[in-house]
């Protein structure tokens, strides 16, 4: 995959997981299937899979899987944790913050994964040891800590639509992909 | 990544300069020049410092719950989070300290589980919901109510049930936001201590308690039906001041309570003999002349007809054998009492919950005041006031669009909260019954209840007899919840709004049983789309006006400071000793009081002006004149089930949070060891607990502390269980509370049911 590829999944992914309905559920979803090789699978009834979404990730009742970092990262699982201040920090890095800031936690998944985005454009642009020790850290020492959890939760949900599945198993895979750049690119500790 | 690596990373990241010199290299790079447009915006520039090395900021807050403390709490807020809260110090009843629930607060603001968006159920109960943006939830509700008013003529079909899970005096907001729309249904009464309420009107012409500080100068206690050191842990320290100078503490409860487990000596009637208790003592001070002569007399009427009632129909021994409790001890305890000086009772709402209950506080009140007890300080019948609540109440008092149709001769509203003015109109709105709210909704066959907004309440979890409950909804069109959870009753919405917590709004609060006012600031901003109930109305207002010009007079105000503001009057300035509301800010302030006694001036509100043993008012409404005994309900099945108030949680609300929930796991029901034996069953064993209404299924625990015959479940509501007490509570009503807060309490521990293994 290359780095546009890469951009427009990353993207497609983030709006996914940001939708307020089926239609900006199918758009997204629509845009993912243009940026990854493989078929999704075919929906036939979003609003079927907006009632998921919704059970799954934004209410009202007790989510299924919340994604916000800092549920998974803190010793109990709250919002406005010590580790959402680290994403608005590390937003703060590269001069921007959420518009909803004090209003939805700043480890939102989407909020997250915007700021890869812009991380990714960075790294392309130029080559800085400090940016790449950025990147290594925003995934290897946060997302990577929390979004396998988060990944479990959902994938264990009773009744999950096959969309919602795949779009979580293209995440999971994408996360694992970076990972494993990471750990191929770093000289292996104590040499 | 190694660990040093990491490490410095994190000194990075924690360091407002070294984040600021990483983002202007970036800068100097040109890199930052490429960043494709997302959610994240470039940061503003007054922004720059989004983290503050500075101490916290410290906002003052009130705990609104209907909780007896109304505690006054500081919040300690960086990076607009708020970190942790502690008890203000300066409020000498909060004292610094909070309850379990008070210091979960930051849980239930970051609770992953708040309901975050206006949300709109597609088929009631199916679970299937939808996001929507407010205005379209607004709109969806606006349209509704114009269709009622167009197919009714009247907007009697739109009905509010809205309690005191938040008791923030803007929220009567709600209350206003409906007047503003026209003349609808009020779910009218309270769940809460009604029948005290109206035994205390007949007796001394209102409700009105001393100082719960005072108690430290009382040389004996008698805690009546109430569990303080769970309910009211504040109220603790003057209980152990008054015995660490000598005092004696009773407590009288069918349960051994955690209070009782404190006390000196313990008593344990029979459930709703309480009545019977209080009179065979008052028998006993009689025959021993043990009577403040002078306080009967020059204070008090009918205490001679009292006295020939206690003589003809009242013995010890027939108390005793009412309550279960000996003769013996019956004598003791009323020597006692009458001998200390001052002595106090500490009226429970527990006691009054049954079917008998305000005839068992008249006997009550009637022993306090025969002992010259009432109007002393450290003595009194304690059991609430609302002699601070003397607010403006902006929000709530509007006026109905020009033309609006409601019941004709309805009569003034009544409520124990109820502060509008008895100013006779002639169009009314219609009253049901909030705590038989099903069977006023299905009785209806003209204006039927078409909508419902459900606010500060949870009534699918809290009202009697769920089954019914729910047959009632199902006959409502639309259901709109504000709320901060999904409880039940949230699972029974068409729509849910989300409400903001305490520290996302201002408000101003005061207590019925301390004497004290709490400022309650906007201490961070509302989390997703949360709004306050004034806010909501506002919206409404707007969107209504927009479609039918006219049609809603609430203000279009949404800053709810300014709402707060408008609450203070100079009444409430003289009453605390304070210029503003401002000054609210150096923390909270108490009333001043010419004595810490209620009717220290044995100024009595009653038609005669004193204490009155036998009232006529009382008769008028149906009821004996004098505090006589009422028989306890007949059983309606082999054992007795009280539903008391659990330790962690204030009805419905807090033992959602995953602190309780570590605590405080699963619900119980608690049985005596010898009933469980009889019934084959063992500590922690599946049991069901069923009557005719229906059943429910829980882990049984074996204990002393209840009585045989009695069945003990807390009335709780567990976010990820379907266990609901209510389901075999009926809604049999109190005897008393018609009479000032518009309809009967509820018996919720008149109620009866049998056990068997699962
Ligand atoms: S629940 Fe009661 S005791 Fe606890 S913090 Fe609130 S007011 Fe205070």
């Amino acid at each position: 995959m290359n780095d546009t590829q890469d951009q427009q999944q990353l993207q497609a992914l983030r709006d996914f997981f940001f939708a307020q309905n089926a239609a900006q559920l199918s758009d997204a979803y629509a845009a993912l299937d243009e940026a990854v090789s493989i078929d999704l699978p075919k929906v036939d009834d979003w609003e079927a899979v907006e009632f998921a979404f919704n059970r799954l990730f934004v209410g009202p009742k007790a989510l299924i899987a919340p994604p916000f970092a800092s549920v998974y990262l803190e010793p109990e699982p709250q919002v406005m944790g010590k580790s959402t201040l680290i994403s608005r920090q590390i937003f703060e890095m590269l001069g921007v913050q959420s518009p909803w800031q004090g209003t939805l936690p700043d480890d939102h998944l989407s909020l997250e994964l915007d700021a890869c985005i812009r991380l990714s454009a960075v790294r392309q642009a130029g080559d800085s040891p400090e940016v790449e020790d950025l990147w290594s850290y925003f995934l290897q020492a946060h997302l990577d800590q929390w979004l396998p959890s988060w990944i479990n939760r959902v994938r264990s949900a009773e009744q999950l639509p096959p969309a919602i599945h795949t779009v979580t198993d293209i995440l999971a895979a994408w996360l694992a992909d970076e990972m494993r750049d990471l750990k191929s690119t770093e000289p292996s500790i104590g040499l | 990544m190694d660990k040093l690596k990491q490490k410095k990373m994190e000194k990075t990241l924690s360091c407002n300069s070294s984040r600021r010199r990483f983002l202007q290299g970036l800068l100097a790079t040109g890199a930052l020049a490429t960043m494709p447009i997302g959610l994240l915006q470039p940061m503003l520039a007054e922004a720059k410092e989004l983290f503050s090395d500075a101490d916290y900021q410290i906002f003052r807050n009130a705990c609104p719950r209907n909780c007896f403390d109304s505690c006054s709490l500081k919040t300690f807020v960086k990076d607009g989070v708020v970190e942790f809260v502690e008890g203000s110090p300066e409020s000498t009843y909060t004292a610094g300290g909070l309850c379990v629930k008070g210091y979960s607060y930051p849980r239930r603001v970051y609770s992953p589980d708040r309901i975050k968006y206006p949300m709109v159920q597609v088929g009631r109960g199916s679970g299937n919901w939808k996001r929507v943006s407010w205005e379209e939830a607004i709109d969806r509700i606006a349209q509704k109510i114009l269709k009622i008013k167009e197919l009714d003529g009247n907007l009697l079909g739109l009905g509010l049930d809205k309690y005191s899970g938040n008791f923030g005096i803007t929220h009567y907001g709600v209350e206003g936001m409906m007047s503003s729309l026209g003349y609808t249904t009020r779910f009218a009464g309270t769940p809460c201590w009604p029948a005290g309420i109206d035994a205390q009107n007949y007796d001394m012409g209102d409700m009105w308690t001393n100082d719960p500080e005072d108690m430290v100068k009382s040389k004996y206690i008698i805690v009546w039906g109430g569990n303080p050191a769970w309910c009211s842990v504040h109220s603790m320290k003057y209980i152990y001041e008054a015995r660490r100078k000598g005092a004696k503490l009773v407590v009288i409860d069918p349960v051994l309570t955690q209070t009782a487990a404190k006390a000196d000596l313990y008593i344990r009637p029979h459930t709703s003999t309480d009545g019977a208790l209080a009179l065979g003592m008052a028998r006993h001070l009689i025959d021993k002349g043990m009577v403040d002569q002078e306080f009967v007399s020059k204070h008090a009427v009918g205490f001679d007809a009292f006295k020939k009632y206690l003589k003809e129909k009242v013995s010890v021994e027939w108390a005793a054998a009412e309550t279960g409790v000996s003769a013996a001890m019956i004598r003791h305890l009323a020597e006692e009492f009458a001998t200390a000086d001052p002595a106090t009772i500490w009226i429970g709402y527990g006691m009054q919950r049954h079917a008998n209950g305000g005839s068992m506080v008249r006997a009550i009140d009637a022993l306090v005041a025969m002992t010259g007890n009432i109007g002393k300080e450290g003595g009194g019948a304690r059991y609430g006031h609302l002699r601070t609540w003397g607010f403006n109440y902006n929000a709530m008092v509007m006026s109905p669009p020009e033309g609006s149709k409601g019941i004709v001769g309805g009569g003034p509203a009544k409520g124990d909260f109820h502060f509008g003015g008895d100013e006779a109109t002639t169009y009314s709105n219609r009253n049901f019954n909030m705590n038989q709210a099903a069977r006023d909704i299905l009785a209806q066959k003209e204006s039927p209840l078409r909508m419902l907004w459900v606010a500060c309440r949870n009534p699918m979890s809290q009202n009697q007899n769920t089954a019914l409950m729910k047959k009632a909804y199902d006959s409502i069109e639309a259901v709109v919840v504000v709320d901060q959870f999904f409880t039940k009753t949230v699972e029974q919405a068409d729509i849910v709004l989300p409400h903001t917590t305490l520290f996302e709004e201002y408000n101003v609060n005061v207590g019925y049983w301390h004497y004290w006012m709490a400022l309650n600031e906007q201490a961070i901003k509302p989390m997703y789309e949360a709004k306050s109930d004034v806010q909501i109305a506002a919206l409404l207002s707007a969107r209504m006006n927009k479609l039918a010009p006219g049609s809603c007079t609430f203000p279009l105000e949404t800053d709810t400071r300014v709402w707060m503001e408008k609450e203070f009057n100079q009444g409430i300035h003289d009453l605390f000793g304070i210029k503003s509301w401002k000054d609210l800010k150096k923390g909270p302030k108490k009333a001043k009081l010419a004595s810490s006694a209620s009717w220290h001036d044995r100024k009595f509100k009653t038609p005669s002006g004193k204490y009155e043993f036998f009232s006529s008012l009382a008769a008028e409404h149906g009821h004996a004149a004098l505090p006589e005994y009422r028989p306890k309900r007949a059983a309606t099945a082999p054992l007795r089930v009280i539903t008391p108030h659990s330790k962690f949680s204030l009805h419905s609300q807090f033992q959602n949070l995953d602190y309780m929930a570590d605590f405080n796991p699963e619900p119980f029901v608690y049985v005596h060891p010898t009933t469980a034996a009889a019934k084959g069953i063992a500590d922690g064993q599946q049991v069901r607990v069923f009557n005719s209404l229906g059943e429910v299924r829980l882990k049984a625990r074996l204990t002393g502390n209840v009585p045989t015959q009695v069945l003990v479940m807390y009335e709780q509501w567990f976010k990820d269980s379907n266990f609901l007490v209510q389901k075999i509570i009926d809604d049999t009503p109190a005897d008393m509370g018609a009479y000032k807060t518009g309809a009967p309490g509820t018996a919720v521990h008149d109620q009866f049911a049998d056990i068997e293994k699962a």
